[in-house]
């Protein structure tokens, strides 16, 4: 009996222990949760202490600037951004030693390289918003085109252009604020055409800054399927001239007003071409900055330069389709008349465009069933390969140094008899040779290509070597989209 | 304008100008080569040249940028003068119509750049005893003044004269950046922001009143 009372005891008594186990295992892990509260109140506190700090030492980096703008304000947040990166990161100060170790330009690539390789530094994430920002102001206008042009090409624009009939004529003629609420125009006082699908929260106060990043980071997927998105509609995207509204019998729309309506938006769209350059600018001045204050060691006139093309390679890569068609857009005239001489002098001779005949080699023989300077013509139809400006640029130097150095050789071969002149080539000599080399390129985006690196290339390169090219390739332009015009353009025949 | 203050070097964009045939490129090529022998010819031959100078003291880069002399190509001619420090007008003294050429260049300068331009009025003799009369001279020396140029006789073939026109040349131009320098008060840096502002000029077309100038040859 006692045997069966014990063990029922003892039954008891390990179901007790048992419960006290648990209870006690309930009150430790109660504990522990409590603890971990602090713990994790104290790491919260400590964050926003952290944060403040940084604060401060990001107001005292600008206090020596005296009167605060909001672009003071959101330099110093991104700055206070950069400073809490640098607090969880290492690499920062790592490379900031070597360079400070060993100066020297390919560690200061490497080191820009390897910055805007970390999608989740400040710098690179202001990159983002910035392209981003462009982006959404591109698409609309540039997709709206592409749609424009395949309405037109099947003939259904008819509706839409009673509608702007009607509405030109409701409307006060040229009103200076052009409200006409239709897909093809946008009002300049919105600053923002922002799409249907991409909005972006264009207010940088300090305090939603925050908030911002955010919801840029669940907006990432969707604008990066825009960006592919981009891609796809513009290698469709086909040159449809406008002269199909006038080919269209049934559009017996008075031409006075339709030209009425070209002009118009042709205003609009240069005025938004502008807008968007301007933004470009302020972003690309607003990242090198905020690059070199996170990196000070960056802050010489030549380091500058390598981070300013760093930055511009990867700002401009991903956009430049986009903006390349604005700017064929805005610059559709210039085309339309470099593609007319194009078709007309495609098989003329150096000679035809007024390239002295010493400088080019007048026996066909010599030539093997090739051209002149084809060389050079190769190297620039690689230019609307690249997609960064400063590319392109080099792109346009090689091919006018190839010119003079062919010019020299078929001048050379030409005069081998006779004693050779040390005069060498000038400016009278490359531009009807340059011209001939652009006509022969059969190119016409050439035009808005160059009119774009006008807007983009950096002033400090305007007056060497790269400017000269620039400017002369532009001259070479014109007189090219001047050729088909009339006789006055003609060179003197030799 | 593209001067760097601050005892650094300054960097000076020159426009060479002149009519095809009165040899802008042989004067630019002997001033280039005379001292510094070959290196300084850049692979763009003569139509882009580049110089480094001392002037008292201060070091001094020198882009000579060579136009195309044939009328075609005119139309552009304000995007080469844009931003220019200086510019060098060549004519050949026995051709009165590449004088009356200058002349528009000059009232071209003048309208995009204003004063901010310093000017050279070149004109290339071939032979030293290049006979000229003299009232041609008092017409150009007097026009020269007149728009605030320098006016020099040089030859290439006897390289007189080109060295001293550009050394000249050059010191007007610091003088301009160094007065530009004194006005914008040395402490304010320029903004990146503040992009260049673009001139247009209208290309009307350049008819000039001939009468004054000795066209009567």
């Amino acid at each position: 009996m006692s045997a069966w009372h014990s063990l029922e005891l003892r039954v008891y008594w390990t179901k007790l222990k048992s419960m006290l186990k648990t209870l006690s295992l309930d009150r430790q892990m109660m504990e522990n949760l409590i603890i971990a509260k602090a713990r994790q109140d104290a790491l919260q506190r400590k964050v926003e202490e952290r944060r403040l700090r940084l604060q401060e030492a990001a107001n005292r980096r600008f206090a020596a600037s005296g009167a605060m703008t909001a672009e003071d304000q959101e330099q110093r947040a991104l700055y206070t951004n950069v400073l809490e990166y640098e607090q969880d990161h290492d690499w920062p100060k790592q490379w900031k030693a070597n360079i400070k170790e060993n100066p020297d330009a390919s560690i200061v690539l490497g080191l820009v390289s390897y910055l805007l390789s970390c999608s989740d530094h400040p710098v690179v994430q202001l990159l983002r918003k910035h392209q981003y920002r462009v982006y959404n102001r591109l698409y609309p206008i540039v997709s709206r085109s592409h749609l424009e042009s395949a309405s037109l090409s099947l003939n259904s624009s008819h509706r839409t252009q009673k509608f702007l009939h009607s509405e030109m004529k409701r409307k006060a003629h040229r009103s200076a604020d052009m409200n006409i609420d239709d897909q093809r125009f946008i009002s300049p006082n919105s600053s923002l055409p922002l799409s249907h699908c991409y909005e972006l929260n264009t207010n940088c106060d300090i305090e939603e800054e925050e908030e911002e990043e955010e919801s840029q980071v669940e907006t990432t997927v969707d604008r990066e399927n825009s960006f592919e998105d981009l891609e796809t509609f513009l290698s469709h995207l086909d040159w449809v001239p406008p002269d199909d509204l006038d080919t269209d019998p049934e559009q017996a729309c008075d031409p006075l007003i339709q030209s009425d309506i070209e002009e118009m938006e042709a205003r609009v769209l240069k005025e938004q071409l502008k807008a968007i350059v301007k933004d470009i600018h302020i972003a690309i001045d607003q990242l090198l900055s905020l690059c070199l204050l996170s990196f000070e060691c960056l802050n010489t006139a030549s380091y500058r330069d390598l981070c300013l093309a760093s930055i511009e390679e990867a700002f401009f890569t991903p956009l430049w389709s986009a903006l390349m068609a604005l700017f064929r857009k805005v610059h559709r005239e210039r085309e339309q008349a470099f593609e007319t001489s194009m078709r007309i002098y495609c098989n003329s001779s150096p000679g035809d465009i007024g390239v002295p005949s010493k400088l080019f080699p007048n026996d066909p023989e010599l030539l093997q069933g090739s051209y002149p300077y084809k060389a050079a013509v190769q190297e620039l139809k690689l230019l609307v390969q690249d997609s960064c400006p400063q590319r392109k640029l080099e792109c346009i130097v090689r091919t006018l140094r190839l010119i003079c150095a062919y010019a020299e050789n078929y001048r050379c071969h030409n005069e081998s008899d006779s004693t050779p002149k040390t005069a060498a080539i000038g400016a009278d000599d490359l531009l009807p040779i340059l011209s001939f080399v652009a006509l022969r390129c059969q190119c016409p985006q050439l035009v808005a290509e160059c009119a774009a690196l006008e807007e983009f290339i950096h002033e400090g390169y305007l007056i060497g070597e790269e400017g000269y090219c620039l400017t002369s390739m532009q001259t070479a332009l014109v007189y090219v989209e001047s050729l088909h015009s009339g006789i006055t353009n003609l060179p003197p025949s030799i | 304008m593209a001067a760097t203050g601050g005892g650094k070097t300054y960097s000076f964009k020159v426009v060479l100008l002149g009519e095809g045939c009165v040899g802008k490129t042989s004067l630019v090529l002997r001033y280039c080569e005379n001292k510094f022998n070959d290196k300084h010819i850049t692979t763009l031959q003569a139509s882009f040249l580049t110089k480094k100078l001392n002037i008292t003291g201060r070091r001094v880069n020198l882009a000579i940028w060579d136009t195309a002399g044939q009328e075609r190509f005119h139309a552009l001619g304000p995007i080469y003068y844009r931003d220019s420090n200086g510019a060098v007008l060549v004519y050949d003294i026995t051709d009165m119509d590449s004088f009356q050429k200058v002349k528009n260049w000059v009232k071209e300068l003048r309208k995009m750049l204003g004063n901010d331009i310093c000017l050279c009025i070149v004109g290339k003799i071939l032979l030293l005893q290049t006979r000229f009369s003299g009232g041609a001279i008092v017409v150009v020396y007097s026009y020269a003044e007149s728009v605030g140029a320098k006016h020099y006789h040089t030859s290439a073939k006897l390289n007189k004269g080109i060295e001293e026109m550009f050394l000249d040349l050059c010191k007007r131009m610091m003088e301009t950046a160094q007065a530009e320098e004194r006005l914008k008060g040395n402490g304010a840096s320029q903004s990146a922001s503040s992009r260049r502002g673009v001139q247009i000029v209208d290309d009307e077309p350049q008819a000039t009143p001939t009468g004054g100038c000795c066209s009567s040859g």
